[in-house]
């Protein structure tokens, strides 16, 4: 068995108003490095488990194991090492981009060389260096989205985890986003992928679990399922197969 | 440096909101001046307003001469002569002029003659004259002031004091007048002692204030200018809890909350940037008060003496106010809660506290609940420092229910703040 980047053991969460766990023995191992697409429909519990995930929520039971530590213990540490973008855009609308990055920057405690450096380099690869100095209000969604993900990314965190990082966005931000996430594969960095967008998943993702009404379905390398559903020719059908066609809402 | 930081984001983030920083500094400056002008008139009433009284005199003698002489004197008091009474009393009654003083004939023979009888009669107890023939049963006499139904309670009190004080005097003064008739009655060798009572017993006003400062006392631009300076810097909740929501709803916030360790720095960094500004609204409206007043025909704002205490008492009132501002900000969920709350609370709090209308005048419960209103806390402590060049001393007790205010409430904003990060 390879390396957890995550180990989610057992993990069970029921919202006070609800009659039924939104999450319930859920057990999850992702490996280091791995690009881990979090599946399911609409109120299958993954955004539960992304916010215990990064500590934001305490399980009623379970344990949440990151990159080795623990969160119940060593919530200050797992947080310092990590990088979400959510799918709502995160950042201050009236600074300018440059002014974001510097200010979340010096949040995750970055030195101002260091910030610099990151800003610069990560304006280059996502194609908004010109962009720099205005203010993010006036961007279209696609330079949002792009800039939301650079404010994850800043202090080179090794788990990532990114809740529909392309939403909103056209073809040409969206296949950008895709390259960077696989170039960030390519130098070890474990990213969680949640998304509904399946084609988006099958191309980048190297693992997979899908959850559906708090419990896991499956999991498992991509290759390794869809050999297991040979029946199903693309991941839409796989998912289709396994979660219902009921419409969640 | 991450405090910096959000000190200098929070900084960016204001000039860039136009609105916000009208309703921080244009608003406020508007208010103070607007307020002062139109209680300026108010707070005159009892130290400046000159009262245009109308004067008829039917008795034409010593007593309406007398009565006229005095209140020609008053520097609040300005008789305007007429003759007919009818005229008189309509000009009252349409409000034309707010009181009338008619001092009826015969006035001064009437007031004679009864001091005549009452002194024969005292003689004639003692034995020293025969008992007067003549009876002491004549009518008191009438001195009618008319007021107009709209005439503030407090100028009726001032005129009817004024008339019965000059009566009182005169009386006195003729009785004593009479006392000497009397007593020389026959003699040539005695020669009459004119009579003022006013050198008998003087009473001087004076203000328990340093002589630098004699004569200062409370009027518009010394209350109004800390008053509403103190309520604009309790307006600060309004971009600081709305800009506190804003990011809420906006999720910058959970990515600062996802960022470990940042949590202080973000309240630590808004509570810093806030509290500077609120030391800048007290700046410019202390400025405003001392330069701009007077030019709009307003005093002048005295600061005293104790700037340091000045100092200390704005630094206070900005740490309550941006204490409070940021309870709000994190207690409520959504800006139109919060904002209302929020402002309608530093509403109340002002009007208990004394901004709108000085706390002694108002009835005894307001004046019980405005000892829980940190703007009074904060009034008080001004006032004590601009009126009575109060020592630190004596304005530490306000200082610290206003640092204790601030201290609490970010208290409470943290326990929030920490219980919704992490649910």
């Amino acid at each position: 068995m390879s390396t957890s980047a995550v180990h989610l053991i057992d993990l069970t969460k029921q919202y006070p108003q609800s009659t039924k766990p939104a999450v319930s023995n859920l057990t999850l191992h992702i490996p280091e490095g791995a690009v881990y697409g979090l599946l399911g429909p609409n109120g299958a519990g993954k955004s539960t488990t992304v916010m215990m995930l990064c500590g934001l929520m305490r399980p009623d039971a379970g344990t949440v194991n990151v990159l080795g530590m623990d969160m119940e213990t060593q919530s200050v540490e797992i947080r310092k090492k990590i990088g979400v973008a959510s799918q709502d855009i995160a950042l201050f609308p009236t600074l300018t981009a440059y002014e974001n990055l510097f200010y979340f920057g010096r949040m995750y405690g970055m030195s101002g060389s260091m910030i610099r450096q990151q800003i610069d380099k990560y304006l280059h690869v996502f194609g908004l260096t010109e962009k720099s100095k205005k203010i993010v209000h006036t961007f279209s969604g696609g330079m949002k989205r792009r800039l939301n993900l650079m404010a994850a990314l800043l202090h080179q965190p090794k788990l990532v985890i990114l809740d529909e990082p392309t939403a909103g966005v056209d073809v040409q931000s969206r296949n950008m986003i895709l390259d960077f996430l696989m170039l960030l594969k390519s130098e070890g960095t474990t990213i969680i992928y949640s998304s509904h967008v399946l084609e988006e998943a099958e191309r980048i993702c190297s693992h997979l679990g899908v959850i559906d009404e708090g419990k896991l379905i499956t999991e498992g390398t991509l290759v390794d399922i869809m050999n297991t559903h040979s029946d199903c020719q693309s991941l839409e059908q796989l998912f289709l197969k396994l979660t219902g066609k009921n419409i969640r809402d | 440096m991450k405090t910096l930081a959000t000190i200098y984001k929070e900084f960016l983030l204001l000039v860039r909101d136009p609105g916000g920083l009208a309703l921080i500094f244009i608003m406020p400056l508007a208010l103070v001046i607007v307020m002062a002008l139109v209680q300026d008139a108010p707070f005159r009433d009892y130290q400046e307003i000159k009262l245009d009284v109308l004067f008829v005199d039917q008795d034409g003698d010593s007593l309406s001469a007398k009565v006229k002489q005095a209140f020609d004197a008053s520097p609040n008091v300005n008789l305007v002569v007429k003759t007919d009474t009818a005229e008189v009393k309509q000009l009252v009654r349409s409000g034309a002029f707010k009181a009338a003083i008619v001092i009826p004939a015969n006035s001064s023979e009437t007031l004679r003659e009864k001091t005549r009888q009452l002194i024969v009669k005292v003689f004639s107890n003692f034995g020293l004259t025969e008992a007067p023939k003549d009876s002491l049963d004549i009518a008191a006499i009438g001195i009618k002031i008319l007021f107009d139904p709209a005439i503030k309670s407090n100028y009726k009190q001032t005129l009817t004091g004024g008339v019965q004080k000059i009566v009182a005097s005169i009386q006195a003064e003729w009785i004593l007048d009479e006392l000497q008739n009397q007593l020389s009655e026959g003699r040539t060798d005695v020669k009459k002692t004119p009579v003022n009572l006013t050198e008998i017993i003087q009473v001087n006003e004076q203000y328990a204030s340093e002589k630098k400062y004699e004569g200062l006392m409370l009027n518009s631009v010394q209350h109004n200018v800390p008053a509403w300076t103190m309520f604009a810097m309790f307006f600060i909740l309004y971009p600081l809890a709305g800009n506190f929501i804003k990011e809420r709803e906006e999720g910058s916030m959970l990515r600062l909350r996802l960022i470990s360790g940042s949590q202080f720095p973000v309240i630590s960094g808004k509570f810093a940037f806030y509290f500077m500004v609120c030391l800048l609204q007290f700046i410019l409206m202390i400025a405003v008060g001392i330069y701009i007043m007077p030019l709009l025909g307003l005093s002048k704002l005295v600061l005293g003496t104790n700037i340091l205490g000045i100092l200390l008492v704005a630094c206070s009132v900005a740490m309550a106010a941006t204490g409070y501002g940021v309870l709000i900000g994190v207690y409520f969920r959504t800006p139109q809660q919060a904002l209302s709350f929020g402002s309608v609370s530093v509403v109340i709090l002002s009007a208990i506290g004394g901004v709108w209308v000085p706390v002694y005048v108002m009835p005894e419960i307001l004046q019980t609940l405005s000892r829980f209103s940190p703007m009074s806390w904060g009034l008080e402590a001004f006032n004590d420092l601009f009126l009575r060049q109060a020592s630190i001393q004596s304005i530490l007790p306000n200082v610290l229910r206003l640092t204790g205010f601030s201290l609490v409430a970010l208290f409470i904003s943290v326990i929030i703040h920490k219980s919704r990060t992490i649910l």
